[in-house]
């Protein structure tokens, strides 16, 4: 396998200086939502993603994957700084993090979260240039039935991941499928639910949706309860990482790595739960847990690292399977699709340039957020500073011009102001957003697997459970379904015997 | 059991009824060759069963979780306005035109939270205006709508 050849091709691609230059501004980008709290990286990519419709496929993915591991890094800037998280993926990094700023360390934390996700994140792309062409040729052998399986093993998994009720997160999901199939059927083309909109009859937009669901309800929960805002005031003295804090990181950060990029190829997010992970096992492999919590340094080398490399590893389902994980692997997809790009098993060897050339520029990213993060720490320590009455109309702009601009439609508007409030208010009530994007992006396809398993199997459902994998994923589906019904009754057995 | 979760599994048992109904109108075929309707006909039946589910598990009392905190008069004052201001800024986009809109919606959006000095937010308005409209109108090469100012 000529994989030098490859990574060359990968390299000629991203150097080129649009490609540069796009991967700097994505990077800059997503490090500033990461940074803010209130805005997370699937509202970024979503207000982002009506910009790339003009823009060459291979910069419009490599921007866009720009923001998402940018947001990585920021996220762990806030955390450390203020002790809110800038996104979920840095909760765990609060626990730490912000104990060591309170001790004077806070460059100390800031230098090993971000090379901790160097690190980790490099690893994390080097797995992904090995594991995602394997995985692709594979799944070559997928008919439909797989296809419907893989479809409905990812939703399930979600949905049991999500955090709270999983008969919620089911019911978004449906909800999430049904609005999928709104517009025109995949295959015969007859109109669905468009009740004579014209704007309606090409589906609902992924972008107003995700924008609604992500950004607009995101606005409007940090509305409803504003608090004083805390700000960082002492400055920050030596960024650079002293050589007791290399030796008590080293492992954790490879350990991060690994189990990082091992979650991140599940479908759920990937990155939180990386984090988590990595924080209990430090604590449990440490020979001092309970230095944990009070400002130790493993506690942030270990979580930063493994949402890095997490973030490398959750695309690849999207790239070789053409199934997304997450929210934000659904707006990937989108939009490879707008450029007419269908992510799966072919898509490496169709688009050599395109999934080479993601490949170099996440390097690249990587490298650039190193010296985005360290020396420019100042310049996002001011950026905090923005009071939120100044920052949340700005944001909402974007938001609003974002979706007009897809296709100057001030329909789409509403539809995002709609899916805003509904997702504001479904949040309250224990509802999630991410379920429900995924399932819209996953609709098509699994309706179209569905209808086509059952066409060659003339109606039978025998093809779903005699075809090996596709039996082995329905049946992991099933557990999955049926584990929070057993570990009920489980502790209802135990509390009453108590 | 908590009013609210009473409250959405009937709306959600409502909506799958509804769209029950309406996935008739469309061609359901037949299990060897599924139509148009097969899909939703298929979801809409989950949804149903899944808001009973709900449900159920309302009376039964299995959901433990703390509900989120209450939101204050002034919360949902401040998100009435923000919503307000948006509805009307699509309402209006096409017609007054993009930097009209723009300048009038930060008027609302900046005072939605604390009611700042006049001063300020015209000057943070104008710039705002000015701004997006340089970004996406000129450099992104973006048709915004001119409206009166047509331009």
């Amino acid at each position: 396998m000529d994989i030098f050849s490859n990574v060359a091709l990968g390299f000629s691609v991203a150097l080129t200086p649009t490609n540069l230059l796009f991967c700097f501004l994505g990077s800059l980008v997503g490090t500033l939502v990461g940074v803010l709290p209130g805005l997370g990286p699937v509202g970024a990519v979503a207000f982002l993603l009506s910009l790339t419709f003009k823009m060459a496929p291979a910069t419009a993915v490599i921007m866009l994957a720009g923001i998402y591991y940018g947001a990585m890094y920021g996220g762990s800037t806030t955390s450390i700084l203020v002790n809110i998280p800038g996104e979920t993926a840095s909760v765990v990094t609060c626990l730490d993090g912000y104990r060591m700023a309170r001790q004077g360390r806070a460059g100390a934390a800031l230098g090993i979260a971000a090379f901790g996700s160097f690190i980790a994140g490099t690893f994390g792309v080097v797995g992904l240039m090995f594991l995602a062409p394997m995985l692709g040729r594979a799944a070559l052998r997928f008919g439909p039935a797989e296809y419907f399986a893989l479809t409905l093993t990812g939703l399930t998994l979600v949905a049991y991941l999500t955090q709270g009720s999983m008969i919620k997160a089911l019911i978004m999901a449906v909800l999430g499928l049904l609005a999928g199939s709104v517009g025109m059927d995949p295959i015969s083309g007859e109109e669905r639910f468009t009740y004579g909109s014209l704007t309606l009859r090409d589906g609902l937009g992924l972008v107003p949706v995700a924008m609604g669901l992500f950004g607009v309800a995101e606005v409007l929960e940090n509305l409803a309860a504003i608090g004083p805002q805390s700000i960082y005031e002492t400055s920050i003295k030596g960024l650079l990482p002293n050589k007791k804090d290399w030796q008590a990181s080293g492992w954790p950060i490879a350990r991060g790595s690994v189990i990082g990029f091992l979650l991140g190829i599940l479908p759920g997010p990937g990155p939180v739960i990386a984090s988590f992970v990595s924080y209990a096992m430090e604590k449990r492999l440490s020979r001092h847990p309970e230095r944990f919590g009070t400002g130790t340094i493993e506690g942030v080398a270990g979580p930063e690292a493994a949402n890095n490399s997490a973030t490398a590893g959750s695309f690849i389902p999207l790239l070789s399977l053409g199934i997304p994980t997450s929210a934000i692997m659904a707006l990937f997809m989108g939009a490879l699709m707008i450029h007419g790009i269908q992510p799966g098993p072919l898509f490496i060897n169709k688009y050599p340039e395109l999934f080479w050339g993601f490949i170099a520029s996440m390097y690249i990213g990587n490298a650039m957020l190193l010296i985005l993060n360290l020396p420019l720490i100042g310049i996002w320590v001011r950026v905090l500073k923005t009071p939120y009455a100044i920052l949340f109309p700005m944001i909402l702009l974007f938001c609003l011009v974002g979706v007009y601009t897809l296709n100057s439609n001030a329909t789409e508007i509403i539809i995002m102001l709609i899916f805003g409030i509904g997702g504001f208010l479904l949040r309250r009530l224990g509802f999630e957003g991410a379920p429900f994007i995924l399932a819209m992006v996953l609709g098509p396809m699994m309706e179209t697997s569905l209808r086509q398993s059952l066409l060659i199997s003339r109606g039978s459902f025998a093809i779903f459970y005699t075809r090996p994998i596709c039996a082995t994923l329905l049946a992991v589906t099933a557990m999955f379904l049926l584990w929070p019904l057993i570990k009920r009754r489980k502790q209802a057995k135990i509390s009453h015997e108590n | 059991m908590k009013r609210s979760q009473l409250s959405v599994s009937l709306v959600l048992a409502g909506l799958a009824a509804f769209l029950l109904i309406q996935s008739r109108h469309l061609s359901f075929g037949s299990m060897r060759v599924p139509q148009t309707g097969f899909f939703p006909t298929v979801l809409a039946i989950l949804l149903l069963i899944l808001a009973v589910a709900l449900l159920a598990q309302g009376f039964v009392g299995a959901e433990s979780s703390r509900g989120p905190d209450k939101i204050l008069a002034e919360g949902w004052s401040r998100i009435g306005l923000t919503l307000a201001a948006m509805i009307a800024f699509a309402l209006v986009l096409e017609s007054l035109g993009f930097l009209l809109s723009t300048f009038f919606l930060m008027i609302l959006l900046l005072r939605a939270i604390e009611s700042q000095r006049w001063s300020k937010v015209v000057v943070v308005a104008v710039l705002t205006a000015i701004a997006s409209y340089a970004i996406f109108g000129w450099i992104l090469g973006i048709p915004l709508p001119g409206g009166v100012l047509g331009i």
